[in-house]
């Protein structure tokens, strides 16, 4: 896809997930707008993927560590092909595969449980590792939260992946400065988080993380070193597009209206 | 009374089977040592993926290794596994279904024996057992540890082995198979009453059989290597025989052996079932014997409570209550 058209799949991943949380009646829209050029050039131009086998074993591998957004990685895995996008319309229900939080074994698509956060980039790390052991040119990609990295266990697993030279391990991290409960600075500071990974012996690469070409390069530069782990610092902006969303942390969890989803509709159809 | 390392011993078992496959590994939080692991860093230096003292990374970075293939074994010590990194087992390890293997070290009282408290983990088995989908294994020494190993590395799927400090009295002569089922009867000298053991005090339970039997009351030994998932069936008809139990674990008494055989006697054979094992404490440091007799685990005290449980019977007959 040509930098334009990732911009409007991310775009067009915004609205499928407004729509998806308002039928769902339940869902974060908030956390999905900020990584969703992040998603689209994961999905749409970095993975190496086979959504006629999703379980093909040289597959790139993703993990949505912030599993709370996977309303935006169902989206893009239904327009990638994996499954029909009906299915967004089940999210979050009993008789849907789409659960509230991603299970690999409910949807096709989904490489590891996640959700409980924190977990992500040791998980990532393990895939990394036995990948690097079997041969595997497969990369794993991670992409955590700044609350979430609040969490020890993301520091034991930067740890880690730099003691192994996992190089075949990039971590996206979507710095969008909220978490549920309000503002990171506010409410345990991480800042700045760079320099934290920095320190932990991995390649940090900074960008505007609703700049498609600048997120293209990054994935660029992670590829090219072999033995080191990147952190790409993604500043980006919760509810970003959608003028009632933009940096308002109510909509962390909530469910748009019929009339706010019209907004949204609006909002984002003039940027397709 | 001889002893046998449970470590040793499993470690044996894992050597032997990494020969055979290359994609077993060991995830190692800082553990090595304590897993009698370095030969294995010697014979495979590659399979031995160090990851400091980080229990919970260690779990994790065994979920991922298992979902592109390899074959991890995470070990340490039990209560840095199963409280430390509980969720990650749990969550990614049990819940989808991860062919993880855990080994547990320091089961027990008599695991941690003179480290004290905070290397004493009484709770690991029921912690474990109120999760769905993982395999629980309390070989009774270090013979069938062996096996114990053999086998869970030979199946699909997680799994967790209970092991302690590697001086655990021996009762095997040879490396014994784990039963059909998990579910066995060590000794038998008559149906007046059950005593289900598991772990490394089954020496205690055998020895309480005899000393039964030379008062003229005849107990049967019971040894449940599988706690998880439990031959209820088999526990049953254990019961139904002799109408009165004794369960004997180096745990705590909440949500382990004596839980479960509680569990399987109130919906199959309701009957007196006395519960040997810690309390609601904490203990102490002290030497593995000495720790086990202060703490309602010695000989005598199983003597005892086979005679509690006898008097229940009586009391209730052997049907159980009102019968």
């Amino acid at each position: 896809m040509t930098i334009q058209e990732l911009e409007r799949m991310a775009n067009r991943l915004r609205l499928d997930v407004v729509e998806a949380v308002h039928d769902a009646g339940d869902g974060h829209p908030g956390p999905c707008m900020s990584i969703a050029e992040a998603v689209a050039v994961l999905y749409f131009d970095e993975l190496r993927l086979r959504p006629e086998e999703p379980r093909w074993q040289d597959r790139d591998r993703f993990i949505l560590s912030k599993g709370h957004a996977c309303p935006i990685v169902y989206a893009a895995l239904a327009r990638r092909g994996y499954f029909s996008l009906e299915h967004l319309k089940g999210l979050r229900s009993l008789e849907g595969m789409l659960q509230g939080h991603p299970d690999m074994h409910k949807t096709p698509g989904i490489d590891y449980v996640s959700g409980s956060l924190g977990n992500g980039v040791a998980i990532g790390a393990g895939m990394a590792k036995g990948l690097a052991m079997e041969g595997s040119q497969a990369r794993v990609y991670v992409i955590v939260g700044d609350g979430e990295m609040e969490e020890g266990i993301i520091w034991e697993a930067a740890m880690a992946a730099a003691h192994h030279k996992l190089g075949n391990l990039t971590v996206l991290g979507d710095l969008n400065g909220c978490q549920s409960g309000g503002h990171v600075d506010q409410l345990s500071s991480l800042n700045p988080v760079q320099d934290k990974w920095r320190a932990f012996h991995w390649q940090v690469i900074e960008v505007d993380g609703h700049n498609v070409g600048e997120l293209k390069a990054a994935l660029d530069q992670a590829r090219s070193i072999p033995d080191r782990p990147t952190f790409i610092a993604m500043r980006t902006v919760k509810g970003k597009n959608i003028s009632y969303m933009e940096n308002n942390n109510a909509w962390h969890k909530r469910t748009p209206t019929q009339e706010e989803v019209l907004i949204a509709r609006r909002e984002l159809e003039a940027l397709l | 009374m001889n002893t046998l390392s449970t470590r040793e011993m499993a470690m044996k078992a894992i050597l032997e089977t990494a020969r055979k496959d290359e994609r077993l590994v060991i995830v190692s939080p800082d553990a090595m040592l304590a897993a009698r692991a370095v030969p294995f860093q010697k014979e495979f230096p590659n399979r031995l993926i160090e990851v400091g003292i980080a229990e919970q990374c260690a779990v994790d970075m065994a979920a991922g290794l298992a979902s592109v293939g390899m074959k991890p074994i995470v070990i340490t010590y039990a209560g840095f596994l199963t409280m430390r990194a509980c969720e990650m087992m749990r969550t990614f390890v049990a819940y989808p279904q991860a062919n993880v293997k855990f080994i547990g070290l320091n089961g027990g009282m008599l695991g941690g024996e003179r480290e004290g408290v905070t290397h004493q983990f009484y709770e690991d088995l029921g912690i474990l057992r109120s999760m769905p989908g993982i395999t629980i294994l309390t070989p009774a020494d270090g013979n069938q540890a062996y096996q114990a190993t053999l086998d869970m590395l030979g199946q699909e799927g997680p799994a967790y082995l209970r092991l302690a400090s590697g001086r655990e009295p021996q009762v095997f002569e040879a490396p014994a198979p784990l039963p059909q089922g998990g579910v066995e009867r060590l000794a038998d000298y008559g149906s007046d009453v059950a005593i289900f053991a598991s772990g490394y005090v089954m020496d205690r339970a055998l020895e309480a059989a005899k000393a039964l039997k030379d008062r003229g009351v005849g107990a049967s030994v019971i040894n449940v290597t599988t706690l998880k998932p439990l031959d209820e069936a088999a526990v049953a008809a254990e019961l139904a025989r002799t109408g009165c139990a004794v369960t004997v674990e180096d745990h705590n008494i909440y949500g382990a052996l004596g839980s479960a055989i509680c569990e399987v006697a109130c919906a199959w054979h309701p009957c007196k079932v006395v519960r040997l094992g810690l309390g609601d404490l904490y203990p102490r440091s002290g030497p593995a014997a000495a720790l086990l007799d202060a703490y309602g685990l010695a000989v005598g005290d199983i003597v005892k409570a086979a005679y509690e449980a006898m008097e229940g019977k009586r009391r209730e007959g052997p049907g159980g209550r009102g019968q």
